[in-house]
């Protein structure tokens, strides 16, 4: 059954309103007035049909938008300052999945850019003269594969890497994001990526690592930052993501998790949420599409069962209402400005939708418990094209990216293939 | 002359200018030609961030330093470096660490949603009031303790401002675990869902006081408690039966700590509400209501195989109904309930 358009799926809020209910219907009037232009008017109350073809990736706007941040930004952004590899990471990977080229000297400016952030002591850093910290260090290597070449990858050092993360490793399995600094499962993600990446992997590493974040998954089905805190979108893909690195995904609940996934897809939107009655937004397009990818493998299910979501309405959302036609890039909703962050995740979150990224059932491999077994595991991940289903315009389409890694399958395999070919650091295991 | 006052004299003065900090060479970062995502900094922050990194790098140790964390931190409270490298020096320095609580306090109506602020307050709280310190007293005089009252006071206000505050919420987990405050946590759960029914970090919260550190793994609810829990939720669901947070929380609660009490305590009032008059339009609308029922029906056929067939079928029924009509656009979730109903 295709799923229309309709007030019917305006949220009840049984005569009894609240802070929640009348934000929440809000942004429903906001998104209404959107999406009614898409739909032959007087049909919207029973059911319209979305004229999908009205539906339009801008790229050349949001390619714009993306350069003139690469290019320079304004004083505003020192609140950044400690996140400086992510601004470099969100530029590449926006340009990049637009299939924007990145050319030599965009990939030099980068290549040296993100260079100066990597610690003596190992990891990578906010900014210059700042502590090493997981975040960063995850940006820093996203950015590098997306960079891509031989002279990117020699340039970390993995023996370093591979001390420093040790040295956030905590008893309880999780990991501290820098020196001092706060344990959540953001930062067992940021490693495991890092770790699978750069073929630095080792049983003590990941020791703990699914028992920590099995405990962050609460009563409603997903994922918290650290056992006992709400469930919310971002740490339920970390967390996710994570324990399939490892082959683990097993350890949680995995229908409780189907449940509570699920209930993040709003029906009038067609965005998703990040927590139980909180509001729609763009970025989590990602972070919950992401997810619904990787439990789509948890599941063992096939292309033939799609996905547990709503693929066409979340991209409708994304298309109609997270493009900010003004600036260029995109957002977390209507009212809000684009910014690098939404731009990179929005775009992630559409072609997660637009494309079946999986794994085949079939051909699994057996040993998935050997930290060895981590590339091969991760590139069984591969593009059903019969399974794609893209919105809008045919030239909607961008390219296919990895759930777990977010970003795209080619850049990633050869990254993987460079790392994979050094012999790992203890020959021991 | 307080550190502030001084501060605020100073603020206008660039550092360079300054004799105190003649003896120290900023250190400037190497933004060389083609940097990506390059910041146009404001002079100022640039010089901050200068000094800062000349200090860091010898590890001083002193109270302009302490004074310089702090003008930083207001340009910039996400600069993870700088909280560390300040608690350093409060540490030092033997700084008055009430004082500091007051100066977090104060950043921290400006920047509500950051991170670090949070951290840096635990560290501070801890050390003022030691954890092992404290369990040797009762509830009632912990609550009272001015350190945690205080703290109480800020979180209520720091909720109270954004009542979803999720890195408010985490802190509060942090403090009412750390100091064993459960008693009066249930009652501030009580008023923060009664505020807004649909806070869902209320409900979270209420879980989480519930089990009051016990091991999630380890834990089987005691029946009263059980039962009032479902009798408190119920109330709460009649506000508004459309609401995921309380229907959310109780099927979670039991699923995990005391499952058959989904069908012997939980199915019949639920059903119950659903046949009264003036709740049975807004119960058969909701998909939480149907929701539920398939929770319960799972688990009473895993526990009561002859059931089984009979539950399957009413369930098979329900799945079907929220894919086509309650619930439409979760209706490839509710398909896929379904087909699992045959293998459960």
């Amino acid at each position: 059954m295709s799923y229309l358009f309709s007030y019917d799926y305006r949220y009840d809020d049984n005569a009894y309103d609240t802070e929640t209910s009348n934000k929440q219907v809000d942004v429903e009037d906001s998104i209404g007035q959107i999406y009614v232009k898409y739909v032959e008017p007087g049909t919207a109350q029973y059911g319209g049909i979305f004229d999908d073809t009205m539906l339009r990736l801008h790229r050349t706007k949001h390619e714009q938008f993306v350069r003139d941040a690469m290019h320079g930004l304004s004083s505003g952004f020192a609140v950044l300052d400690a996140s400086q590899p992510w601004l470099s990471f969100w530029s590449l990977n926006s340009l990049d999945i637009m299939g924007r080229t990145i050319d030599s000297t965009t990939r030099t400016q980068a290549l040296q850019t993100v260079q100066r952030f990597q610690d003596q002591r190992g990891g990578f850093c906010g900014g210059q003269g700042q502590l090493p910290h997981l975040a960063g260090t995850y940006a820093s290597v996203m950015a590098l594969v997306l960079v891509g070449g031989d002279d990117a990858f020699a340039s970390i050092n993995r023996e370093r890497m591979y001390e420093w993360l040790m040295t956030m490793k905590r008893e309880d399995g999780a990991f501290a994001v820098h020196e001092g600094g706060e344990v959540d499962v953001r930062g067992v993600y940021c490693v495991l990526v890092v770790a699978s990446l750069l073929n630095i992997m080792t049983a003590e590493l990941v020791s703990g690592v699914a028992e920590f974040v099995a405990r962050c998954q609460t009563c409603e089905g997903g994922l918290g930052p650290y056992p006992g805190v709400e469930a919310h979108g971002g740490y339920t893909l970390c967390g996710l993501a994570a324990l399939e690195i490892i082959g683990s995904t097993h350890v949680l609940d995995l229908k409780r998790l189907a449940r509570w996934m699920s209930a993040r897809q709003m029906a009038f939107e067609g965005g998703f949420s990040g927590r139980t009655n909180k509001l729609v937004d763009g970025c989590y397009s990602y972070w919950v599409g992401g997810a619904f990818s990787i439990l789509q493998r948890a599941l063992s299910r096939t292309p033939q069962d799609d996905m547990l979501y709503e693929r066409r309405a979340l991209q409708r959302y994304v298309l109609a209402c997270c493009q900010d036609m003004r600036i260029g890039g995109l957002r977390d909703k209507p009212g809000k400005s684009a910014d690098l962050y939404h731009t990179m995740y929005g775009l992630l979150g559409l072609s997660l939708a637009q494309h079946y990224v999986g794994v085949d059932p079939q051909t699994r491999i057996t040993d998935m418990t050997s930290v060895y077994s981590v590339p091969a595991r991760m590139m069984q991940w591969d593009v059903v094209t019969s399974a794609a289903d893209v919105v809008g315009v045919s030239s909607n389409v961008v390219k296919p990216v990895h759930p777990v890694y977010g970003v795209s399958l080619v850049p990633l395999a050869k990254c993987i293939k460079y790392f994979y070919a050094l012999p790992p650091l203890a020959p021991s295991l | 002359m307080r550190i502030e006052d001084s501060e605020q004299a100073e603020e206008a003065v660039s550092l360079a200018q300054q004799a105190e900090w003649q003896d120290i060479t900023p250190i400037e970062q190497d933004e060389g030609e083609g940097s990506m995502c390059p910041i146009a900094y404001t002079d100022e922050y640039r010089e901050l961030m200068g000094y800062l990194r000349a200090v860091m790098a010898v590890g001083e140790v002193s109270e302009r330093a302490l004074a310089l964390t702090a003008r930083v931190i207001e340009e910039n409270p996400g600069h993870y470096t700088v909280w560390v490298y300040r608690k350093r020096l409060v540490e030092e320095l033997e700084s008055d660490i009430a004082k500091e609580l007051d100066w977090v306090s104060e950043i921290s109506s400006k920047f509500p949603k950051n991170y670090q602020l949070w951290h840096h307050r635990e560290s501070l709280v801890t050390r003022l009031w030691a954890p092992s310190n404290a369990q040797s007293v009762s509830e009632d005089q912990r609550v009272t303790n001015p350190v945690l009252r205080r703290e109480l006071q800020f979180l209520g206000a720091a909720i109270d401002e954004d009542s979803k505050n999720f890195h408010a919420w985490s802190y509060r987990q942090w403090l009412i675990s750390t100091y064993a405050l459960w008693t009066q946590e249930l009652v501030f759960v009580d008023t923060m869902i009664n505020q807004d029914v649909r806070n869902n970090s209320a409900w979270n919260q209420r879980y989480f006081a519930i089990l009051a550190n016990r091991d999630p793994s380890a834990v089987h609810l005691e029946a009263d408690m059980a039962k009032s829990e479902i009798e408190y939720v119920v109330e709460h669901i009649k506000l508004a039966p459309n609401n995921d947070s309380p229907w959310s929380y109780v099927t979670g609660l039991l699923l995990r700590h005391a499952p058959s009490m989904l069908y012997t305590d939980l199915l019949p009032r639920i059903k119950q509400l659903a046949a009264d008059n003036a709740y049975q339009a807004a119960m058969t609308l909701t998909p939480f209501y149907w929701s539920a029922l398939l929770d319960i029906y799972e688990q009473q056929a895993a526990d009561h195989p002859d059931t089984k067939k009979q539950l399957v079928e009413e369930s098979r029924a329900i799945c079907d109904q929220l894919a086509s009509e309650t619930d439409i656009i979760h209706c490839r979730y509710w398909n896929f309930r379904k087909t699992s109903l045959d293998t459960c």
